[in-house]
């Protein structure tokens, strides 16, 4: 089952940068069959060309309903959050535009299938988007599907409860609890592993986005909703509507952010980690974070 | 009094010795790295359990406690369980910050041993996940036992808390056949083909989707019998003299069919709650359903209703019928023939439209068929959630198709009319005709809904009644 086989040749090293594809000399992989579930870092190639799905641009998606990593703004609709400003920079560092419109906002469950879909075999990107940035933790099993960046972020796992709620992550995994979390995150991996009782009684509710989770929580649908600390924090600091509640703890996972790149695309994704790494050097990741969470993190 | 003395010294011996024994644990007790927690993700296509054989991830947690300084961890699971060709995430964390640090995981059979580049000092953290690990096959209580080395110093792990396994199911071994399979490989080389119709996964999906499709037929079919009584009823009121009673039908229709139903689900399952009303899910998911169904089947009703013939009402009232014995006995069994084409139609629609309970969390089976595509990264379980819908709506497009076919061929004249030949004789046919129609007048339900699929019966409905 793990084992996915997926075309990952690239006839990329001749390509032309005309072909919708921006040449950066110097920073890319070429033609390197990634093998199997494999870690295989592509060789350096000094032709080694970045595909793009649209030219100069870096096309993004995410799943919008995760602030304050990406959430729509109230008024105009418009994509905002750590994660868009992060791609902004990140594509100023690389020389593009960071490129989000009103299709960039998609099922999490859906963004790794959808960057892994892309298809290169011809040596240009035909398909939805080159990245997928939406406070997605780098795990294993995702680097099955794609590559992911070097981190950009750390983060944990949380506990959150109503205000008067005395529940603990032991009481929780028990018959007839509910327990609300977003489909397919690490936060869903978490509570069926750790809270098996609740599980095996349907107990852990899976939903679209983290909204829905704190609304039903708020309403007493759910005991306790499980999601990124960063995420749990900021939703019950700034909604009112959270008042009733509470961050009852931080479960320490250690997580960590990245970005998921295409496997066939092994310059990108070094291009991406240089960037990424010329952000902190010069101060751009720290700023983001100020802005974001009010001090580095 | 005497015996209360002695259990009171009885209570204070045994106080005395669970205190000594507790005293002579405590040192052993005290390990320098302690087991926190080990757990294993489930790994059961659309079930909870962990699968023995079959690749999962391990967790594993410790605790490193005073005066220690970890520098390697070994992990060894039971005979048959499996760390080959695994990957190690190693994180060392300080409460909730992370500590930077470089492990390599070196694993060998049932052992993995973890090098950390740092030592992890007291009061820190050190987390283990170890994906592509397997369980023994055979399954049963797993627990994680090892050693660790803290300064120099080799010494053994407190086993951990035992971790539940199950065998290898007949199902996960047609799944490992089919891997091994040339021809599975050669199909999910395609990209196209590989993502929507991985054998493995239409095999194993087809199983874990199948609760999900019965929740969804059983959503449908408990909410449509009051979908039909309560479309019936504002139907009904919506046609009715008294102008109240219509506003109440139109206000009901209007809004309901006039807004997502995607919308009223968000008002009923979030909403209600709020007001501590606290409904199953499934239960909701009927409710929701029905009051949906129900406005547009009222619509249905009503053209239904006003499409029968005036000559209709007027024939009743002649035999000296009342409104209300017009309605129960000639305009509704009429109408009931008329509008079986949209209701199914209908139905199909409400049947489809069970998937938006999905998204707040009714374990139906869009529902089963996103986690499994969350969990795997591949779209074909929602191609076999595709089959699943098509099993129920392809056999009732068709049943639409047939009836409507039927209807076209009565309304242009088509096929044999009985009626039409007693009206060619004299009067006694005719008099046959007139206890015929009275015959008809009182039609049983299973004739009025058995009609449409009967060629040519010509009795309700369609141009020949007009006359």
């Amino acid at each position: 089952m793990h084992n996915m086989s997926r075309r990952s040749f690239l006839k990329g090293s001749s390509l032309l940068a005309g072909m919708g594809a921006i040449s950066l000399v110097g920073c890319g992989g070429g033609a390197t069959p990634a093998a199997d579930g494999g870690s295989a870092q592509a060789a350096p190639d000094a032709a080694g060309t970045i595909m793009l799905v649209n030219e100069g641009k870096l096309t993004c998606i995410s799943n919008m309903y995760f602030p304050p990593f990406e959430f729509m703004d109230e008024k105009t609709g418009e994509p905002k959050g750590f994660d868009i400003d992060l791609s902004r920079e990140l594509a100023k560092h690389m020389g593009l535009e960071a490129n989000w419109t009103k299709e960039s906002n998609m099922g999490f469950d859906t963004l790794v299938p959808t960057i892994s879909a892309v298809d290169y075999s011809d040596g240009t990107a035909k398909g939805k988007a080159d990245i997928a940035i939406a406070g997605m933790t780098i795990t294993d099993k995702r680097k099955q599907e794609v590559d992911m960046s070097d981190p950009y972020l750390d983060s944990n796992q949380s506990l959150v409860l109503r205000k008067d709620s005395e529940e603990t992550l032991e009481s929780l995994n028990a018959e007839g609890k509910k327990i609300a979390v977003q489909d397919g995150t690490t936060g869903e991996e978490w509570a069926r592993e750790n809270l098996p009782v609740a599980d095996a009684s349907k107990g852990i509710v899976k939903l679209d986005d983290i909204i829905n989770a704190m609304n039903g929580l708020n309403s007493t649908t759910y005991d306790a909703v499980i999601t990124d600390l960063p995420v749990a924090k900021y939703q019950i600091e700034t909604e009112k509507n959270y008042a009733d509640l509470k961050v009852a703890e931080g479960i320490p996972t250690g997580e960590q952010y990245g970005i998921a790149v295409s496997k066939s695309n092994p310059a990108l994704l070094a291009a991406i980690n240089k960037a990424l790494k010329e952000m902190v050097e010069d101060g751009t990741m720290k700023q983001l974070q100020i802005t974001w969470f009010g001090s580095e993190v | 009094m005497r015996a209360a003395h002695s259990h009171r010294l009885g209570r204070l011996v045994i106080a005395c010795v669970t205190a000594l024994v507790a005293l002579a644990l405590l040192p052993s007790q005290a390990q320098a790295l302690t087991t926190e927690k080990a757990t294993a993700r489930p790994n059961e296509d659309g079930g909870t359990g962990v699968i023995g054989g079959m690749p999962t991830r391990l967790t594993w947690e410790g605790f490193v406690e005073e005066g220690e300084a970890i520098t390697s961890v070994t992990l060894t699971l039971p005979e048959g369980a499996s760390f080959d060709n695994t990957t190690t995430k190693v994180t060392v964390l300080d409460d909730l910050t992370r500590i930077p640090n470089d492990a390599t995981a070196t694993p060998s059979g049932n052992t993995i041993t973890v090098q950390l580049s740092d030592p992890a000092k007291e009061g820190y953290k050190l987390r283990l996940e170890i994906e592509g690990m397997a369980f023994p096959p055979e399954g049963g209580d797993v627990v994680v036992t090892g050693s660790y080395e803290s300064a120099g110093k080799k010494k053994d792990l407190a086993p951990s808390k035992p971790i539940a396994t199950i065998a290898n199911t007949w199902l996960q071994q047609m799944v490992s056949f089919l891997d091994a399979q040339p021809w599975v490989q050669a199909w999910n080389q395609n990209q196209f083909l590989g993502m929507f119709m991985k054998p493995q996964l239409v095999l194993t999906s087809l199983f874990s989707l199948f609760p999900g499709w019965l929740v969804c037929l059983g959503i449908v079919v408990v909410a449509y019998p009051f979908a039909i009584l309560l479309g019936l009823v504002f139907a009904l009121m919506k046609i009715s003299k008294f102008r109240v009673v219509r506003a109440i039908a139109v206000v009901y229709i209007n809004v309901l069919r006039g807004t997502p139903l995607f919308l009223q689900i968000y008002i009923m399952f979030f909403g209600l709650p709020m007001m501590n009303i606290n409904i199953d899910n499934n239960v909701l998911g009927v409710i929701v359903m029905a009051i949906n169904s129900s406005a547009y089947l009222a619509e249905i009703f009503r053209a239904g209703i006003e499409s029968i013939p005036t000559g209709q009402y007027e024939a009743a009232a002649s035999l000296g019928m009342g409104r209300l014995l017009t309605m129960v006995n000639i305009i509704l069994p009429q109408t009931v023939r008329r509008v079986i084409p949209t209701v199914t139609s209908d139905f199909i629609m409400a049947f489809k439209d069970t998937s938006l309970l999905s998204s707040v969390g009714v374990m139906e089976l869009m529902m089963f068929s996103k986690n499994l595509t969350s969990v795997t990264g591949n779209m074909t379980p929602y191609v076999t959630a595709a089959i699943f819908y098509l099993i129920v709506t392809l056999p009732l497009i068709k049943v639409v198709s047939t009836i409507e076919k039927r209807m076209a061929q009565s309304e242009r004249g088509g096929g044999p009319r009985p009626k039409a030949k007693g009206k060619e004789s004299g009067a006694e046919a005719d008099d046959a005709a007139t206890r015929d129609e009275a015959k008809g007048a009182e039609p049983s339900m299973v004739e009025a809904l058995s009609a449409p699929f009967k060629a040519g019966t010509g009795v309700f409905g369609g141009v020949a009644d007009a006359r």
